[in-house]
């Protein structure tokens, strides 16, 4: 088991209701930048034109991730499946973590008083038989598909069999599990919004990179 | 000041609150909980279907209800509308449901109008209230007293809805008042009129199977419709939907699009004009189609070809390229499936239904109507409708707001005209009452001002809703009505390509001491049908006629074979209702399947697939009702009926209409944001943290030139008013134009968590009608804007 989720951006329109079924699944922190998820939002001025793009992201679930290593509790830790999860109780808000992260994609929970972020609804859905996240369920033009890297006739590796991708800040090789798919006919339109030097890969390229990642640090995902 | 309230802790205390109300929860059960918790961890939890009311596309969800708190709101796969989905504002209903502004109990008006004194009242004084007024104000019985039966007197209005059709029988056909406005003049009406009256649909666009989309003046990313959004979405950049949008402004729609034209605010006729003009002039329409459907085509071919509607014409108006023009025109003549999209918003300028009409005729010339890939009619699923006993007043009179449009709508009228005609007293019988629903004219209507005067000039207002708007603050008696998730509302049909039935079933008991719509309705009626009776008895010489020397048990059946009884429209509950309707249409294991899924439709055991965890199919494609018009379709070129009314039988440019801003001034233009939705939406807490206020868009280069920065505080001004708004300086948006989002800045403070925020751009939207059905021109106000 090691889940990760694919992500045809091009179908964003930044309504944001991912953000919305997000919070009210995982009783997130109420509070504008209190977010597990967000759209992301590429605002140019190209040759005149104005150019915008929005890229859906959340935690990227590293399979190296830095959070851990990082976390003098051992509050963010692996589980089953390469999640990376924080022990809420463990936490100290050393905020180590959140200067780790490369995604930015950790903030403090005043309420629960430790830090918070995505858990692919690991505890609100997935231990309890769903298969789909809150985000992808709700989403109006089904930007996310979640699922197993290790299911070979999932619907994940299909996708990612069939079509290019990239991943957000490949260079700082922690690895992540949020694969974004490169627009079938259009892939000017990432490479607009991604900038021309990022890699775009094939599953055949990527493959290897999770496999090596996965037996470096699988021995660290806890049982739950 | 910021409030922040964490969900967890806020639903324990609405539960609190309903165990204090003795209303949704018992106290053992409360007990039996506790110990659950303690004990087995055990919870009734139940998934029950609804439709969304958050806006009105009624997306379809499951409600995730655990021990009688809602705790989560799921999309719904079986509904081919919402095909799965629940947008951020569905996903937000919750705290609707759960807001702690919401009218909890009936309230009666202690202090003046507007000042925000109202008393807790039981159910029972609000209607006697209603009937017999209090010394702050009339009540009903007075008023037609005085007004000799004359039910006219009454005004009443409605937001969209699935329970707006329960009250316009009330007030309309069972009290017998005409006078009835709703949001259609503020809305979308000359869209829909326009469309009807060219290719007898509005219609559903296929926009899975349409290759080339003309999407002008509709913002689907941003004011999101189903399924149009989520089909478009999913297709366009290069995945078979070619996509021109035509805006003002930069939208998100635009951002997806593969073409942007920023167009002159009102000039879209103009830009469809000359699109037509390419097309006729060089022969590129479909001609089989047009010798079969089209009617008065020779005269409309020379009606744009001798008004030289030329893209060079045009790009004088619109300030889009001739060379853009033409080669959009062709293009998508030369598309297999093109569509120019209908579009579903406002009257933004005066010529909206011509627009409409020449947009349809458009569509029409390229022969994409009634198939696979275009405009389609497709299919209603039949419900069997319930004949009302309506009665006739002697005394009533006919409405009078429409006598001044072309083609008058007896039943929806016209807001503004109603409004102001009453305001200058030029209405030939007085408006003493409004019975209001699920309604914020504060908010909707232009010029606030005027709105504020015209329900001040009432003896009496009511008022049904859920939360205190700005229009509720100026109410007498307040009705709390259950919101959607409290409610089971009348099975609804939606029709088109996939059609289907939905129903939404309550997910838990009314909150506090509200009620349901239906129930409200039931009890108003039956508080007012005796002492009304009385007073028709007293003035009506037709029933005075016809009653003549009656003894009382006559008289009773009189009474109710003329349907002066009010109460016999609910002789059912709805729940019951719904029952009888599915079952005597579709049988008894449709109306199982509706109970279980939330939707039905015939043979959905068997055509209903999931093919993964994003996407189902509803129909088999060769089942789908892409053609069904056939040989009684006909697209109206020439409709010469027009003329007799005043209104041009062919859509045709006036110079009047052109796009002018005096130097320095602004164009105002509104919109929508997919985060809220209208006043309705502001105070939700949740939506609030995506968007909490709106901001003035402002050209970049005209703010710089004026010192404006980002957050910096202006002043707008127009000829009915003035609002004080934050700059938003942007690249998106012409030099000579501002805008603001639609629905902030509403005056009621009863709305703790939306008071404050942002502009209501109704205080500054000068009232201007357009002339054929009277709605409301909503982009045709210059503003002043300056720094303070």
């Amino acid at each position: 088991m090691n889940y990760a989720m694919v992500l045809d951006y091009q179908n964003c329109i930044n309504c944001k209701a991912c953000e919305v079924a997000c919070k009210e699944q995982n009783n997130v922190q109420l509070g504008a930048d209190k977010q597990r998820i967000w759209v992301g939002q590429t605002d140019n001025v190209i040759f005149g034109n104005l150019f915008v793009n929005f890229y859906p992201s959340q935690c990227n679930h590293c399979l190296d991730a830095p959070c851990v290593d990082v976390c003098p509790t051992q509050a963010s830790h692996f589980v089953e499946g390469g999640l990376v999860l924080v022990d809420q109780k463990k936490c100290i808000l050393c905020k180590g973590c959140m200067e780790a992260c490369p995604y930015d994609a950790r903030f403090v929970d005043d309420e629960r008083v430790a830090v918070d972020k995505c858990t692919f609804c690991y505890d609100t859905r997935i231990l309890k038989g769903e298969t789909t996240t809150a985000c992808q369920a709700t989403c109006p033009t089904k930007v996310r598909m979640f699922g197993d890297l290790d299911d070979e006739n999932g619907d994940v590796i299909q996708l990612l069999k069939t079509r290019k991708f990239f991943v957000l800040k490949a260079k700082e090789g922690t690895v992540p599990k949020l694969f974004y798919l490169v627009p079938e006919n259009d892939e000017e339109y990432a490479l607009q919004s991604i900038g021309h030097s990022n890699k775009i890969y094939t599953w055949d390229e990527m493959s290897p990179i999770i496999k090596a990642a996965k037996a470096k640090r699988s021995m660290q995902w806890k049982k739950s | 000041m910021n409030v922040e309230i964490s969900r967890r802790r806020f639903l324990q205390g609405s539960v609190a609150l309903s165990i204090l109300g003795g209303i949704s929860l018992s106290s053992d059960k409360l007990f039996s909980q506790e110990s659950k918790d303690g004990l087995s961890g055990e919870k009734k939890i139940e998934d029950v279907p609804f439709l969304c009311a958050m806006c009105v596309n009624k997306c379809a969800g499951f409600a995730r209800v655990e021990d009688g708190v809602v705790k989560k709101l799921n999309p719904n796969p079986y509904f081919p509308k919402s095909r799965n989905m629940l947008c951020p504002r569905g996903n937000a209903g919750i705290h609707t449901l759960y807001d702690p502004d919401r009218l909890k109990y009936p309230l009666v008006r202690i202090g003046e109008r507007g000042d925000g004194k109202y008393k807790r009242v039981s159910w029972d004084e609000a209607y006697k209230a209603i009937l017999h007024g209090t010394d702050k104000f009339k009540g009903i019985l007075q008023i037609l007293d005085e007004e000799k039966d004359n039910r006219s007197t009454i005004g009443y209005c409605n937001g969209e809805g699935l329970s707006k059709e329960g009250f316009e029988d009330l007030m309309g056909q069972k009290i017998g008042t005409p006078n009835y406005v709703d949001e259609i003049s503020i809305c979308l009406e000359t869209t829909l009129a326009g469309y009807f009256n060219t290719i007898g649909t509005y219609g559903e666009a296929d926009l899975n199977n349409c290759d080339y989309l003309i999407i002008a003046g509709a913002n689907r990313a941003e004011a999101i419709i189903t399924p149009d959004t989520m089909d478009m979405f999913k297709r366009n950049r290069g995945r078979g939907l070619k996509m021109i949008a035509i805006d003002p402004r930069y939208t998100n729609t635009v951002a997806n699009a593969d073409r942007w034209y920023a167009i002159n605010p009102g000039t879209d006729l103009a830009f469809v004009l000359a699109l037509t003009y390419v097309v006729l002039k060089e022969d590129l329409y479909d001609k089989d189609f047009v010798a079969k459907h089209a009617v008065g085509f020779e005269d409309y071919k020379k009606h744009i070809l001798s008004h030289n509607y030329t893209p060079q014409w045009a790009e004088k108006i619109t300030g889009i390229p001739a060379d853009e023009i033409y080669k959009t025109a062709v293009e998508f003549m030369r598309a297999i499936n093109p569509i120019y999209y209908q579009g579903r918003r406002s009257v933004f300028a005066k010529n909206d239904f011509q627009l409409r009409r020449a947009m349809a005729i458009f569509q029409g010339l390229s022969g994409n109507l009634d198939k696979k890939g275009g405009i389609i009619y497709g299919k209603k699923l039949k419900l069997p409708k319930e004949d009302i006993n309506a009665p006739m007043y002697g005394q009533a009179q006919e409405r009078f707001d429409v006598s001044s449009v072309a083609i008058p709508s007896g039943k929806t009228g016209s807001w503004i005209l109603f409004r102001n005609m009453i305001l200058e007293g030029t209405n030939p019988y007085p408006v003493r009452a409004m019975f209001m629903r699920k309604h914020n004219p504060m908010s909707g209507v232009p010029n606030t001002t005027k709105t504020e005067q015209f329900l001040r000039k009432m003896d009496l207002n009511v008022m049904i809703d859920i939360l205190p708007s700005d229009t509720t603050m100026f109410c007498d008696v307040i009705l709390p009505e259950a919101s959607y998730l409290e409610r089971t509302s009348p099975v609804a049909s939606y029709g088109f390509l996939e059609p289907a039935i939905v129903q939404r079933k309550a997910a838990i008991k009314p909150l506090y001491e509200t009620k349901t719509p239906e129930v409200i309705y039931k009890e108003l009626a039956e508080k007012l049908t005796k002492p009304l009776w009385k007073n028709t008895l007293k003035y009506d010489e037709d029933v005075q006629d016809d009653t003549k020397g009656m003894n009382a048990g006559d008289l009773e059946k009189y009474y109710k074979e003329n349907g002066f009884d009010l109460t016999d429209l609910y002789e059912k509950t709805v729940e019951e209702a719904n029952k009888e309707k599915v079952v005597k249409a579709f049988g008894e294991e449709a109306w199982n399947i509706l109970e279980e899924k939330g939707v039905y439709y015939p043979n959905m055991k068997t055509y209903y697939k999931k093919i993964n965890a994003n996407t189902s199919e509803y129909y088999p494609d060769d089942k789908k009702f892409y053609t069904t018009k056939k040989d009684k379709l006909k697209v109206i070129m020439n409709f010469k009926n027009l003329a007799k009314k005043g209104v041009d039988p062919m859509p045709k440019w006036h110079n009047e209409w052109a796009f002018e801003v005096p130097k320095g001034q602004f164009r105002l233009i509104t919109g929508r944001h997919a985060q809220f939705t209208q006043s309705g939406t502001t105070n939700n807490i949740m939506l609030r943290d995506l968007i909490r206020t709106n901001y003035l868009w402002i050209n970049k280069d005209v703010a710089k030139k004026r010192g404006i920065e980002f957050g910096d505080k202006l002043e707008v001004k127009s000829s009915v008013g003035k609002i004080n708004i934050k700059a938003f300086p942007t690249d998106r948006i012409s030099e000579n134009q501002i805008f603001l989002l639609h629905g902030f800045g509403g005056s009621s403070e009863e709305m703790e968590f939306a008071y404050g925020h942002g502009a209501n751009d109704a205080r500054i939207i000068e009232d201007k009608v357009e002339p054929v059905y009277g709605g409301a021109v909503m982009h045709e106000t210059n503003v002043e804007v300056r720094k303070v």
